[in-house]
C-alpha cells in the first residue's frame, strides 16, 4: 500500500484511555470491587523444598470473617496444562510437596483482607525440608535432589533440544578464528507496577464464573480456569479491566486468578485477591536463568563460518513457559548477522526456585548479548571496525539463515550505519574521550512466529452501537502498550473514518471473539491484521446496506466523521445513530491466521514466520573508573518497523525496553540466597529510576512489509533485545573489559578493573594479627560454625513478631512523649518521619505496642544556626535541611550528603535524626532470616557465607551489616553530638559514642532524641561528603565525610568518617594522620586515602569496596584541599 | 472517628490513627492513589499534604492532623483535566498508568515551587516514581513543555 494512502496511520495518537489513567479513573483490578466481596491471603511456602505433611485448617476455619479455605493438601486436583498433560507440573496450591520459597499451599477468604490475613496465620502446615537445589548445576548433579523426573530424562531435566545445521565441526577445523565463551546471568524480574491478582465471582445459580485480572491473555486463562474448576471454557469469562504493566509478567494464567477462583467457588462469593509487592517478587514470574557456551567459527575475512551453542535454561520449579522460551533462545543463537553453520544443545532445567515466565524478549536479550560480544571480540581480533564489521556480516533481504528463515524485507544494515551516523562513531574513533566508549548490538525477531499448538490467530470483532459508535472488540489484552488504540487506528485506515468513533474493549471473552492475547510482540502484526480485516468488513457491509437503501452503488457511500453519505448528494446523509436504528445490527469479525507451518518441534527448524523485524542500536556509556559505575548517556535506536502505525506509541515501547534493557544491563537480578530471594523490594532490587535515564533517540526505517497489516511488522520487544549487547560493548570500548556475566555491576566493573594498590592491601590482611582470630572463624563458618548455629537458633531463637495494630499518640511536649513513651506494658516507640518505623514494623523488625508522633512538638522543629553551634531539632525533616540556606551555607557537607538520601517523597517526611536511628539494612535481617541480630545469641549471621555484596569490610564481627545512614559519618566528621531525653533528664553524647553496632544506639526504653548539634569549628574548615550507591539515593556501599581544619594553607586537623564499609561510622585514625603530615602531593592524598583500608577483612563478594573505599576517600581528600585553595 | 481534609473536603473516617493514609483514602473510594510496593519505595501513592509530595504508605492517618490532603481525584477529571495532565497524556507519557497518578502529583509539588524547572530538578522529584513502562523519556518533554509554555497555569 503506498505511503499517501495512510490517513490514520502513522498518527501520533495518544492513548484511547490516557485521560482515565492521568486523572486516576482508570479501573484496575486492584480497584475493582463488587458487593459481598470476599478478601484473601494466601499462606506461602518457607522452604525452597519440601514435603506438605499435613495442612491443619480447623482453627482457620473458626477464626472471624472465615468464608472458604482451600489447600492443595485438601482440595485441588488438576494441574495447571500450560503446554499440555506432558508438561502439567503445577497445581494452583501445592498438594504434597512445595518446590520453591513462597508456592502457595493454601488460601482463606474472610469479609475483610485483616480477616484473611489472621485467619491465614492460624493455618498450620507441617513440612518435612528435603535438600533443594538451587542451581542448574546442583541440579544436574549427581545425587541432586528429585525436583522432578521425566520420562526418558535425567532427573531436574525438563526438556532437551539438540541439533545441527550444516557441518558444523568441519566449520570449526577450517576457522581462522574461533571463540569458546560462557556467559551467565540470573533472574529478572518483570516489576510490573501493578502486582498481580484477581476477582473472581462464581455463579452458583448458572455455574459460571466470572474473572476479572490483569492478565496479557483471557485465551488461556479461560482455558486454565475451566480445567481447574472443572467447567467447561463458555462457563468461563474473562472481564475487561486496566492493566497496570505486563512484560510477561502476566502472560497465561497466572496462580493468583487460580486461587480466587477455586475460593469463589468454594465461598460460593466474590474473592478479590491481590499480591503485595514481597509475594510478587517471590512468587511472580521472573525471566529464566541461563549459562550459554557459545563457540562461534570466524574465517580471516570474519565471515562466521558456524556458531554452536550450549545453553543450560533455568526452568524453576514448574514448567510456565520454559519450553517456549528454548524455542525462542535456539532461535536466536544463529539467525542474527550471516552464520554458515549452527548448532546447539540446550537443556531446560528444575531448581527450587520460581517458575521461569516470558518476560520482556524471552531470552533474546541475553543471546544477543552473548553473540554481539564475540562479534566485538572478533572486529577486535580480525583488526575490523565494530561498525563496518556489522554491515558485512549483516542480514540481507533473500537470506536463508541455517534455522530456515527466509529473510524479506530487511533493512538491518541501514539501521546500523544509521545508528553509527547518530551516535557520532567516526568522531568517537578519530577523538576518543576517557572513559567514554560506543557499542553497538542488533537483532532479528520473527514478526510474529506461529507459537501455540492451538495455531496462530486472531480475531477481532466490529460492530455498530445504539449509540452511533463503533464497538472493537479483542481479547488481546492491552497492558499498557497502547494496543488498542492501535487497533482503533487500523480499522478506521480501512474505513476512512477517525479512530476517536471507535471504543475499544479490550479482554472480554463475551463480547469480544477469540485472540491467543498479548505476548511475543504479535498485536500489532497478528490482531493487527484481524483489526485491518474487520475495518474491511465493516466498511463493506455498511456501504452495501445503504447501497442499497439508496439505491446507489456501493462505492458512492462513504464514512465520515460519525455520518454516513451519499458522495456528491447531500440529502443522503445519515448518522451513525440512525444508521443504527434504520440497519438494527450490525457487527462484523475480522481474522488473521498465520498461514505457516509450525516449525519442527525438535529442533525449531523452519521458516516459520511471515516477516522478521530488523534494528540496532548504539550505546555511548561513561565507565568511572573509581566506582565502577556505567553511566549510560545515550542510547539510539533505529527500526526497520515495516510501517509505523502510531510513532507516539511505537517509540514509548522503544524506551521503555531499552531502559529495561538498562537495568537488565547493569542492575537488576533477583539475588536468591539460602534458597530464597533476599532482595524481594524496589529498592533492592533496582530498576531504573528517572535519574538514571539517559536520552533516547529513535529512528524508524520503514520498509513497507508486504506480509504485515499495512506494512507494518512487529515491535513490543524488539526495544530491549540489543540493548544489553550495545551496554557490554560499549564497556569494553571504554575499558578493554569482557564481561559474561550479567548485571554488569559496579562491583563486577570495579573489580575487574583491578585497581592494583589497595586491592594488594587487603589481599592477605589475615597475616596481620589482628583479623586472625576472625579470619579463623570465617574460615570455619561453611562446615562448622553456621550449621551449628543455624540449627541452635532454630531451636531458641526468639521467633519474628509481626504486629498488626499498635497505639498511636501524637505527644504535643517532650515532657508528654516522655510519659507515653513509658507504657505498663509493651513497647513504646518514637516515629518523626516513621519512614523506617512503619515499614519496619510491617516486616516484622520492629514491634511496638504503642507509636509517639513528636512531629507535633514545637520546640524540636527549629533549626539554629548560632554563633556557637547549630542544632537541628528531631522533627527537622531532610527537605527542610535542604532547603535552609544559611545551614547549607555553615555545613555544605550536610546538605550535600542529606540531598543524596532517599527520594523526595521520603526526604519530605524523614527526618536527620531518623536517619541516624534507623535499623541496619542488612537484607537477611530485613529479609526474615532468623540471625543473630534477629534471634538472638544462638544464631549465626548469615551474610558470612550468603551473598555480602553489600556488607562490611571493616569492624565485622558477629554481625556484618553496614552503617547505612548517611547522616552518620558526615555528622561524626563535623564532631557534632546527640541530644538525648529520658526520664531521668537530659544527656548529651557525641555522634562518635552514639552508635553501639549498624542501626544500634545508645538510646534507651522511654528515651527520646531530640536534637542534633554540630559545634561551629574555631579554625576556618573545608568538608565533604563522597557517597557511592547504585542509584541516587540508595544506601551507600561506600562513603567518606571528610573536614579539614586549616592553619593558613596547612591542614591542622583532619577528620575522616566512613559509612557503608563498617557496622560502625567510624573515623580513620590513620587517614586523618596521613592528611596533616605535611604537604599533600597528589600522591601522598592517595597514600592517605590507602591507610583507610587499613585492617579491612573483606567478604567473599565485596572485595570491591576495599578499593571503593580507597577512590572515594581519595577523591573527597582531594576535594577537601581544593576547596581551600580556591 | 477521624476526620480528614483530602481535596478540600472534610472526610470522616472510623480507620485506627495507625491506619496508612493510602488505605483510608482508598477505602473512602478514592482508588486513583495506586499501592505499588507499600513500603515508601516506587512513589505510586504519592499525595501531597501541606504542599509537599509525601507517599501515603507511609504516613499514619492519626498524623495528617488538620493538613490538608491532595490526591489525583482533586487535580482534574477526563471531561476537565488539568492542563498538565493534558500534557502528560498527549506526549504519550506513560503506558500503563499506574504509577502515573503518583507521578501527576509529584509533579504537581515541585511545579508549585518550581514553575519553570530544570531537567534536573524534574528528574529528582521524580527520582522516587518508578515508572516500569515509559522509560521516562516523554515525561521529561512532557514536564518540559508544560512548564515552558504555560508556568501560570498551576
Amino acid at each position: 500500500m503506498a505511503a499517501n494512502v495512510h490517513r490514520r496511520v502513522g498518527q501520533p495518537v495518544p492513548l484511547a484511555d490516557g485521560l482515565e489513567k492521568v486523572t486516576g479513573s482508570a479501573v484496575y483490578t486492584h480497584d475493582f470491587e463488587l458487593p459481598d466481596m470476599t478478601h484473601a491471603a494466601v499462606v506461602r511456602s518457607p522452604w525452597p523444598h519440601a514435603e506438605i505433611l499435613e495442612v491443619d485448617i480447623a482453627m482457620a476455619l473458626e477464626a472471624p470473617g472465615v468464608r472458604a479455605i482451600v489447600s492443595g493438601f485438601h482440595d485441588v486436583e488438576r494441574a495447571f496444562l500450560n503446554y499440555g498433560p506432558a508438561f502439567a507440573d503445577r497445581y494452583p496450591l501445592a498438594r504434597d510437596r512445595v518446590r520453591f520459597v513462597g508456592e502457595e499451599v493454601a488460601a482463606v477468604a474472610a469479609d475483610t483482607l485483616a480477616q484473611a490475613k489472621a485467619a491465614a496465620k492460624l493455618i498450620e502446615v507441617r513440612y518435612r525440608p528435603l535438600p533443594a537445589a538451587m542451581t542448574v548445576h546442583d541440579a544436574l548433579a549427581k545425587g541432586a535432589p528429585n525436583i522432578h523426573l521425566r520420562e526418558n530424562l535425567p532427573p531436574n531435566v525438563a526438556q532437551v533440544s539438540r541439533a545441527e545445521f550444516g557441518d558444523v565441526d568441519a566449520a570449526f577445523e577450517s576457522a581462522h578464528l574461533v571463540l569458546d565463551d560462557v556467559f551467565e546471568h540470573g533472574l529478572v524480574a518483570p516489576v510490573c507496577m501493578e502486582t498481580n491478582g484477581a476477582v473472581a465471582s462464581f455463579n452458583a445459580a448458572t455455574n459460571e464464573i466470572d474473572i476479572w485480572a490483569p492478565t496479557q491473555a483471557p485465551f488461556f486463562v479461560r482455558k486454565e480456569i475451566a480445567h481447574i474448576l472443572g467447567l467447561e471454557r463458555d462457563q468461563v469469562r474473562v472481564r475487561s479491566v486496566v492493566i497496570g504493566g505486563g512484560f510477561g509478567g502476566k502472560s497465561q494464567c497466572p496462580e493468583p486468578i487460580g486461587i480466587a477462583a477455586l475460593l469463589s467457588m468454594k465461598a460460593q462469593r466474590p474473592v478479590k485477591l491481590t499480591l503485595s509487592r514481597r509475594e510478587e517478587f517471590v512468587s511472580g514470574k521472573t525471566d529464566h536463568g541461563k549459562q550459554m557456551r557459545v563457540r562461534s567459527a570466524f574465517a580471516e575475512d570474519g565471515t562466521v563460518l558456524a556458531r554452536h551453542t550450549e545453553f543450560l535454561v533455568d526452568n524453576g520449579a514448574y514448567t510456565h513457559m520454559g519450553p517456549a522460551y528454548i524455542s525462542a533462545v535456539r532461535q536466536r543463537t544463529c539467525n542474527l548477522y550471516r552464520v554458515g553453520a549452527a548448532g546447539f544443545d540446550g537443556k531446560l532445567v528444575h531448581t527450587n526456585k520460581v517458575s521461569g515466565g516470558s518476560y520482556r524478549g524471552m531470552g533474546a536479550p541475553q543471546i544477543i548479548w552473548a553473540i554481539e560480544s564475540q562479534v566485538e571480540q572478533a572486529a577486535r581480533a580480525l583488526g575490523k571496525d565494530s561498525l563496518a564489521y556489522r554491515l558485512e556480516i549483516a542480514n540481507q533481504p533473500g537470506d536463508e539463515t541455517p534455522l530456515g528463515w527466509k529473510i524479506g524485507t530487511c533493512a538491518l544494515a541501514e539501521c546500523l550505519a544509521e545508528a553509527g551516523r547518530r551516535i557520532g562513531w567516526e568522531p568517537h574513533r578519530r577523538a576518543r574521550k576517557p572513559n567514554r566508549g560506543i557499542g553497538f548490538a542488533a537483532m532479528i525477531n520473527p514478526s510474529v512466529g506461529v507459537l501455540y499448538p492451538e495455531g496462530n490467530f486472531a480475531n477481532v470483532s466490529l460492530q455498530l452501537t445504539a449509540q452511533g459508535r463503533l464497538l472493537l472488540g479483542t481479547q488481546a489484552a492491552d497492558a499498557g502498550t497502547g494496543q488498542n488504540t492501535i487497533l482503533a487506528q487500523m480499522a478506521s485506515e480501512m474505513m476512512g473514518c477517525d479512530e476517536a468513533l471507535i471504543d475499544v474493549v479490550h479482554m472480554d471473552t463475551q463480547l469480544a471473539p477469540d485472540d491467543l492475547g498479548s505476548a511475543a510482540s504479535r498485536v500489532t502484526f497478528v490482531t493487527g491484521a484481524a483489526a485491518v480485516d474487520a475495518g474491511t468488513r465493516f466498511i463493506t457491509e455498511l456501504k452495501s446496506r445503504l447501497g442499497e437503501r439508496w439505491g446507489v452503488s456501493p462505492d458512492e457511500v462513504a464514512l465520515d466523521d460519525g455520518w454516513v453519505h451519499c458522495r456528491g448528494d447531500n440529502a443522503r446523509r445519515l448518522s451513525l445513530e440512525t444508521v443504527f436504528e434504520l440497519e438494527g445490527d450490525l457487527r462484523v469479525i475480522g481474522r488473521h491466521e498465520i498461514d505457516l507451518p509450525r516449525p519442527d518441534p525438535k529442533t525449531g527448524y523452519g521458516h516459520y514466520a511471515a516477516t522478521y523485524g530488523f534494528g540496532a542500536q548504539a550505546v555511548e556509556v561513561e565507565v568511572d573508573p573509581s566506582t565502577g559505575h556505567v553511566r549510560v548517556l545515550k542510547v539510539v535506536v533505529v527500526q526497520d518497523i515495516g510501517r509505523v502505525i502510531n510513532p507516539l506509541t511505537l517509540e514509548g515501547q522503544m524506551h521503555g525496553g531499552i531502559v529495561q534493557g538498562i537495568g537488565m544491563a547493569l542492575n537488576e537480578e533477583v539475588v536468591m540466597d539460602h534458597g530464597q530471594p533476599v532482595n524481594a523490594t524496589m529498592v533492592n532490587y533496582r530498576v531504573p529510576r528517572i535519574t538514571e535515564t539517559p536520552s533516547i533517540q529513535c529512528h524508524f526505517i520503514e520498509t513497507d512489509d508486504p506480509t504485515g497489516p499495512l506494512g507494518a511488522k512487529a515491535g513490543g520487544e524488539h526495544s530491549i533485545n540489543p540493548t544489553v549487547g550495545a551496554i557490554a560493548n560499549a564497556i569494553t570500548d571504554a575499558t578493554g573489559l569482557y564481561l559474561k556475566s550479567l548485571p554488569m555491576t559496579p562491583q563486577k566493573i570495579l573489580t575487574a578493573l583491578g585497581e592494583g594498590s589497595p586491592q594488594k592491601l587487603a589481599r592477605k590482611p589475615w597475616k596481620r594479627p589482628f583479623n586472625a582470630e576472625i579470619a579463623t572463624v570465617r574460615a570455619l563458618y561453611p562446615s562448622t560454625v553456621f550449621p551449628l548455629a543455624k540449627k541452635l537458633g532454630a531451636k531458641f531463637s526468639k521467633g519474628r513478631k509481626q504486629v498488626e495494630r499498635f497505639d498511636f499518640k501524637v505527644a504535643t511536649s517532650v515532657q508528654q512523649a516522655l510519659d507515653l513513651l513509658n507504657p505498663d506494658e509493651g513497647r513504646a516507640m518514637v516515629a518523626a518521619g516513621g519512614t523506617d518505623l512503619y515499614v519496619g514494623t510491617r516486616q516484622g523488625i520492629y514491634a511496638p505496642t504503642r507509636v509517639v508522633d513528636i512531629n507535633a512538638i514545637d520546640c524540636l522543629q527549629s533549626i539554629d544556626v548560632g554563633p556557637n553551634e547549630t542544632r537541628i531539632g528531631a522533627g527537622v525533616t531532610l527537605s527542610r535541611i535542604i532547603e535552609h540556606d544559611a545551614l547549607r551555607e555553615r555545613h555544605p557537607s550536610l546538605h550535600e550528603g542529606v540531598s543524596l538520601i532517599a527520594t523526595t517523597q521520603v526526604r519530605n517526611v524523614a527526618t536527620l535524626v531518623g536517619d541516624l536511628c534507623q535499623e541496619k539494612r542488612c537484607w537477611f535481617f530485613r529479609s526474615a532470616f532468623p540471625c543473630y541480630k534477629f534471634g538472638g545469641m544462638t544464631c549465626p549471621c548469615y551474610a558470612v557465607i550468603g551473598d555480602n555484596r553489600h556488607h562490611s569490610i571493616k569492624g565485622a564481627r558477629r554481625c556484618a551489616a553496614p552503617c547505612v545512614a548517611d547522616a552518620a559519618p558526615i555528622l561524626n566528621a563535623l564532631d557534632a553530638a546527640v541530644q538525648i531525653e529520658g526520664p531521668a533528664g537530659s544527656r548529651v553524647v557525641p555522634l562518635s559514642a552514639f552508635y553501639t553496632w549498624s542501626g544500634e544506639t545508645v538510646v534507651g526504653p522511654g528515651e527520646l532524641v531530640s536534637a542534633v548539634t554540630i559545634p561551629r569549628p574555631a579554625a576556618p574548615v573545608t568538608e565533604v561528603f563522597e557517597k557511592y550507591a547504585q542509584w541516587r539515593g540508595d544506601f551507600a556501599e561506600a562513603s567518606v565525610a571528610i573536614r579539614l581544619q586549616w592553619r593558613g594553607a596547612e591542614v591542622s586537623e583532619a577528620r575522616v568518617a566512613f559509612g557503608g564499609v563498617s557496622p560502625l561510622p567510624e573515623r580513620c585514625a590513620q587517614v586523618e594522620r596521613a592528611l596533616v603530615s605535611g604537604p599533600l602531593s597528589n600522591d601522598a592524598v592517595r597514600h592517605a586515602a590507602e591507610q583507610g583500608v587499613h585492617g579491612a577483612l573483606p567478604l567473599r563478594d565485596n572485595e570491591n569496596k576495599v578499593a571503593l573505599l580507597v577512590n572515594l576517600t581519595e577523591r573527597a581528600a582531594l576535594r577537601a584541599l581544593g576547596l581551600r585553595t580556591t | 472517628m477521624l476526620s480528614l481534609s483530602v481535596n478540600g473536603d472534610i472526610k470522616q473516617t472510623d480507620a485506627e490513627p495507625f491506619t496508612p493514609l493510602v488505605d483510608v483514602l482508598r477505602d473512602l473510594g478514592l482508588k486513583g492513589t495506586k499501592i505499588g510496593c507499600a513500603s515508601g519505595e516506587c512513589g505510586a501513592c504519592t499525595v501531597i499534604v501541606d504542599d509537599r509530595a509525601v507517599c501515603a504508605c507511609l504516613m499514619p492517618v492519626g498524623r495528617v492532623g488538620a493538613r490538608n490532603v491532595e490526591t489525583i481525584e482533586g487535580v482534574g477529571t477526563v471531561a476537565s483535566p488539568h492542563p498538565l495532565q493534558k500534557a502528560l497524556h498527549e506526549h504519550g507519557a506513560f503506558q500503563c498508568g499506574f504509577c502515573t497518578p503518583g507521578v501527576v502529583m509529584s509533579l504537581l509539588a515541585l511545579l508549585r515551587a518550581h514553575p519553570s524547572p530544570s531537567d534536573t530538578q524534574v528528574r529528582s522529584a521524580l527520582q522516587g516514581n518508578v515508572c516500569r513502562c515509559s522509560g521516562y523519556q516523554k515525561l521529561l518533554a512532557a514536564v518540559a513543555q508544560y512548564s515552558g509554555q504555560s508556568p501560570s497555569k498551576l
